[in-house]
């Protein structure tokens, strides 16, 4: 499911999309794996989903300072949902 | 009482697979759409109370989906929540500025994710509000 490689000039948008989306699934499908959406892991299972999982991370910090100039984490969401509160009654 | 429908926008078959099954262990309903015209058509047929939206598509991107919703009296109250592939730079504030209310990279942490689509849903149904 990937895309043709592109110009030079378009190198940075077409690795954020192809390597962000495989790492997506790595992701999704880990947490699926550890969640026990798909079944109970031993202990062990456990562990190495984990150890797949904790590079991912690293491989995501790296492209994240890479790409976008942000390092560390980018987790926080960006979003109009930060400003938001209880509707007064 | 019925489930929540989100309309899942991507075209990557692992991606949609992926979410739809952390979407359901959650207890919503889960939609797809793989391109722009089958998000629209998707939109209109079915009027799902939220859609998680990627912005490289074929046949069109996210943002014709969102020109699309907007100018539709009908839809344009649904909640958009970007989850993207693309870079942040010319992206993140256009996709905010074209009225998504939520713009994730991926891959996006599932509790982060999730949290948002509750925020979103509460306040499209009124329960929340956006602050001035």
């Amino acid at each position: 499911m990937t895309s043709p490689a592109p110009d030079s000039s378009n190198l940075s948008t077409y690795l954020s999309h192809e390597l962000r989306n495989s790492l997506a699934c790595i992701h999704q499908f880990g947490n699926i794996l550890l969640d026990g959406l798909a079944g109970e892991l031993s202990s062990e299972q456990r562990e190495y989903v984990g150890i797949i999982l904790e590079n991912a991370s690293n491989i995501r910090r790296v492209l994240n300072s890479a790409l976008d100039g942000v390092p560390g984490s980018h987790e926080k969401c960006t979003n109009k949902l930060e400003r938001v509160s209880k509707l007064e009654t | 009482m019925d489930k929540t429908k989100i309309l899942v926008v991507d075209d990557n078959p692992t991606i949609r697979k992926g979410l739809s099954i952390r979407l359901r262990a959650n207890g919503y309903e889960v939609l797809f759409a793989e391109d722009a015209i089958s998000a629209t058509a998707a939109l209109v047929t079915e009027r799902p109370d939220l859609v998680l939206l990627d912005l490289g598509l074929p046949a069109g991107d996210g943002f014709v989906v969102m020109e699309r919703l907007h100018k539709n009296d009908r839809l344009s109250n649904i909640p958009v929540i970007v989850l993207t592939g693309r870079e942040l730079s010319g992206n993140r504030d256009r996709a905010l500025q074209a009225g998504a209310t939520a713009f994730f990279q991926k891959p996006v942490e599932d509790g982060a994710l999730l949290f948002a689509i509750r925020k979103a849903l509460d306040v499209s149904r009124g329960e929340l509000r956006f602050d001035e």
